[in-house]
């Protein structure tokens, strides 16, 4: 165990930046404790993601840095975890990197569907009867040998926070969220970017960076698909962070920002991410697979114009949450619950035409 | 006299085993089948794949001990447990020998589920889709293929179980097709 290490981690305050923000300190301690194998996940898994291939683009060196700090020894076991055919992988692959394959599918890139990949399975999440950095079994009973996840932007702020110290890093952020952070800048913008920014940076200097939003963009999308929207008016009356955010009950996520295209109706585009969500199931546990399917069908109902399609609507999204293995479930609950709300609200303000909203 | 009282008590409880074996083996693919009892008339398929199973077990043990106590024919003691030492139709009585030891295998594996893992207990108690032809075989081949009564008998319960087991491998389930068509996705 490198004792210095965490305790500068936990200095720093770094928690992971893959979405969960869960603390890296206590993650890395019991990595440490349990001789975990290490995967750099630089899936960019989130919808509008884009963060990890920018540090294996820009920063690769420093993140190979990072990895051998949070994996020493002669023979450290690290694989980096990228999108199969995506520009990290090919970048990954041609600096000899041990690379893990993934399939390109939202569920893919969870921690324990990478675990399971590592280990000879599927892509597929597994229940965590423990977290797996302590070794476990599948559902199956097959042993899994202890491996730890990290975001590839995590480890790369690992190798920085130990260049230039827990001062450095807290001097960044706000004192619940600290550090710099990326966010990937997306959707009806100028240009997509991936913004050097941090917790309390301003979604108009954010969307600034990305060249301005086009005109009529009415909505943004914050975390992507696990994530949820705002009005474009309350965005620009907030900041990019959890404490602004949490009272719209949406979490500040894996850095995704996403300015939604105006031109279709926001009901529509929801109903297209809601169908294309049905089909990223994993088909492993009954409220995902069946779950997401009835609540994208009730959603396009609704989409329609069939008003009592409300009720189910409201009913699948009650029923998702904390079912399944992983998230993923409780994430479309969530954008579908944040849909809803950003839906009533325009209607409630604009002015009536006598057209169906 | 006695003898021959043993040797029909042989056949006798030899195809009782049978035909509760076949009971046994169709309620146990009934209970992991797709279209699967529940609630209460789930709990009556269980009581009564498990309690005939160990009734099964007194029958079968009556017609091994007459078919070697008897001494019309020579089979041997070993033979209860040591498959192809029987002297008298070495491979038949083998195919019974070695039904009764996975038949053990699986008993004694049930006994101790609560001690083990369930991929074991699973494993061994698969193995019941070989027990039960080589028990099946046995008994048309040896002991009924003289008699139209014992013959037929075994007749039926190959069909049943046959029937069954079709049963089980054709009848869909929702939850069973969508999880099928989504692991034959792009998934490693």
């Amino acid at each position: 165990m490198n004792a210095p290490l965490i305790t500068l981690l936990e200095e720093s305050g770094l928690t992971g930046h893959g979405g969960a923000a869960f603390s890296t300190a206590t993650k890395v301690r019991a990595a440490h404790e349990h001789g975990a194998a290490l995967i750099v996940n630089a899936c960019d898994g989130e919808l509008g993601a884009a963060k990890d291939g920018w540090v294996v683009a820009h920063h690769l060196e420093e993140l190979l840095a990072g990895a051998r700090l949070l994996a020493p020894g002669p023979r450290p076991r690290i694989r980096y975890a990228a999108h199969r055919g995506s520009a990290a992988e090919a970048t990954l692959r041609g600096a000899g990197l041990d690379v893990l394959e993934v399939p390109a599918r939202y569920v893919s890139s969870e921690e324990t569907s990478l675990v399971s990949l590592a280990n000879g399975g599927l892509a597929r999440p597994m229940t965590k009867r423990a977290p797996f950095v302590q070794g476990g079994r599948d559902s199956g009973g097959r042993r899994v040998p202890a491996t730890v996840v990290l975001n590839a932007e995590t480890v790369w702020r690992v190798a920085q926070v130990t260049d230039r110290g827990a001062g450095w890093f807290r001097s960044h952020g706000t004192p619940a969220e600290p550090g710099p952070r990326l966010v990937a800048v997306g959707g009806a913008v100028g240009r997509h970017v991936v913004v050097e920014a941090e917790s309390g940076t301003s979604f108009h200097d954010l969307f600034a960076a990305a060249g301005g939003v086009h005109q009529g963009v009415s909505t943004v999308l914050v975390g992507g698909l696990g994530g949820g929207f705002l009005q474009a008016g309350e965005a620009a009356a907030r900041t990019w962070s959890g404490a602004d955010l949490a009272p719209l009950g949406l979490p500040l996520g894996p850095g995704v920002v996403t300015a939604v295209d105006p031109t279709p109706r926001l009901v529509d585009v929801v109903a297209e991410q809601l169908r294309w969500a049905a089909g990223e199931s994993a088909g492993q546990c009954g409220p995902c697979m069946f779950g997401l399917p009835a609540l994208a069908e009730a959603w396009s109902a609704y989409a329609r114009g069939e008003r009592s399609a409300r009720t189910a609507i409201e009913r699948r999204i009650a029923l998702l949450p904390d079912r399944g293995a992983c998230r993923f479930p409780d994430g479309v609950a969530r954008y579908a619950a944040s849909a809803l709300r950003v839906l009533d609200l325009t209607a409630a303000t604009r002015p009536r035409t006598g057209t169906t909203r | 006299m006695i003898g021959q009282a043993l040797w029909y008590l042989s056949r006798a409880t030899g195809v009782v085993s049978i035909v509760l074996l076949t009971v046994v083996a169709m309620l146990g693919v009934i209970t992991s089948g797709r279209r699967r009892p529940v609630g209460e008339q789930a709990t009556i398929v269980m009581a009564m794949h498990r309690w005939l199973s160990l009734g099964m077990a007194a029958f079968l043990v009556t017609h091994i001990v007459t078919a070697i106590a008897d001494g019309y024919v020579s089979i041997g003691w070993l033979s209860t447990v040591l498959p192809f030492t029987s002297g008298y139709e070495t491979v038949w009585v083998g195919f019974g020998t070695l039904a009764v030891d996975i038949l053990l295998a699986v008993l004694v594996t049930s006994l101790l589920r609560e001690r083990l893992s369930r991929r074991a207990w699973r494993a061994v108690h698969w193995a019941s889709y070989l027990l039960w032809p080589l028990a099946i075989i046995h008994g048309l081949v040896l002991s009924t293929s003289n008699e139209p009564l014992l013959q037929w008998a075994t007749i039926l319960c190959s069909a049943a179980f046959g029937g069954t087991v079709l049963w089980r491998l054709v009848t869909r389930h929702h939850d069973r097709d969508r999880r099928t068509a989504i692991a034959a996705q792009e998934w490693s």
